[in-house]
């Protein structure tokens, strides 16, 4: 699966990932943003794993607001503009 | 072109000259020694081993370099890089995929303290990192302005893109501007999605773009001559060089780091 985002007048969000039983796998989150510190990416990619397909895109922004560590800058992109790729990628 | 422009307070000016800079001119060098001596330079001034410093970089080689967080498969169309001979590095800070062919862009990277951009949001540090570049840019007649979060860009559209990284004790911020190019090539080996492009307006790419050699008869050294007057003038630096130490550390980082697969497809 494949979704993307740009945020307007910011950077693209990428979401690629696999589907298995109804959850999703294999995650990988990428585009043209900013983010410091960079390691941060890993806790964002980890917070999809395992996220059944039906969580709305509401609950994955939260799941990844969750999951950024405090401290963490991200420019030009969002939880929810992850979350909205996720659900792209889901449609 | 609807003219959004990013400032920055105009009382950080006087900060450059704090330091005691170093201005590095370009030579051709392999697209993997370019990234990996970003990072030993950073890491120099940032463990106060090198004074701060200006580098202008040059390529012996077509290259695409792609930001650390982009997917190689998703930015590059991989098949045609290779065909056409471009090269593909990872470059250390976050933003998107830049093509060039040798000689046709203007690049350079500023390793500072961290202190240089304090009190800055990360917006204003990009604009106030790039001031001097706009400056000289509209000094030699280009209607240039920096517009959020890290482009240059003029009424003829979009000269190029900063980027920055806070690693190792300093500030790394490098900026790619394009003085001529090849918008055929480049269509052929990038990847540009229509969602990209979504907040735009246009419907191509290549129309974004406006190199500098699309809005003035001045030669490309013009522009190197300008912009290092102007960054000497503007912090009192004096030309300098890598030193064999760092140039020795960037050929260990290429064969290590920056020219492995693992680096490179870190995001497939």
């Amino acid at each position: 699966m494949h979704g993307e985002y740009k945020t307007p007048g910011g950077k693209l969000v990428v979401v690629d990932f696999d589907v298995h039983d109804g959850t999703i796998v294999d995650p990988m989150v990428s585009g043209d943003f900013f983010l410091y510190p960079e390691e941060s990416l890993d806790q964002i990619v980890g917070s999809l794993v395992g996220l059944s397909v039906d969580t709305s895109e509401e609950q994955i922004t939260q799941v990844v607001a969750n999951a950024v560590p405090d401290g963490t800058e991200l420019l030009g992109f969002s939880p929810e503009a992850i979350a909205i790729a996720v659900r792209r990628g889901l449609a | 072109m609807s003219r959004t422009e990013q400032h920055y307070p105009r009382e950080a000016d006087a900060r450059w000259r704090d330091y005691e800079w170093e201005i590095i001119p370009t030579s051709p060098m392999h697209p993997a020694m370019n990234i990996a001596l970003d990072e030993v330079l950073t890491r120099r001034v940032g463990a106060g081993e090198r004074r701060p410093t200006l580098r202008f970089w040059g390529w012996d080689s077509p290259v695409i370099v792609i930001g650390r967080f982009q997917s190689v498969r998703n930015e590059v169309q991989i098949e045609n890089a290779a065909e056409h001979g471009v090269q593909v590095v990872r470059r250390i800070t976050g933003g998107g995929a830049m093509f060039t062919l040798p000689g046709l862009d203007i690049t350079y990277s500023i390793y500072a303290p961290p202190d240089l951009v304090k009190g800055l949001s990360f917006p204003e540090s990009y604009a106030f990192l790039d001031s001097w570049v706009v400056d000289t840019y509209r000094e030699l007649s280009i209607d240039a302005w920096y517009a959020p979060l890290n482009d240059i860009t003029s009424s003829g559209g979009k000269i190029g893109g900063a980027a920055q990284a806070r690693r190792f004790g300093a500030v790394l911020h490098h900026t790619m501007t394009s003085y001529d190019m090849d918008p055929k090539l480049m269509m052929q080996v990038l990847r540009i999605g229509m969602e990209k492009l979504s907040d735009k307006g246009l419907r191509s790419a290549d129309k974004r773009v406006g190199p500098l050699r699309q809005q003035t008869n001045l030669p490309r050294e013009a522009f190197f001559h300008a912009l290092t007057e102007r960054f000497m003038d503007l912090t009192g630096g004096e030309l300098g060089e890598i030193s064999n130490l760092e140039h020795q550390a960037a050929v260990e980082l290429v064969r290590s780091k920056f020219a492995t697969e693992e680096w490179t497809y870190l995001l497939p």
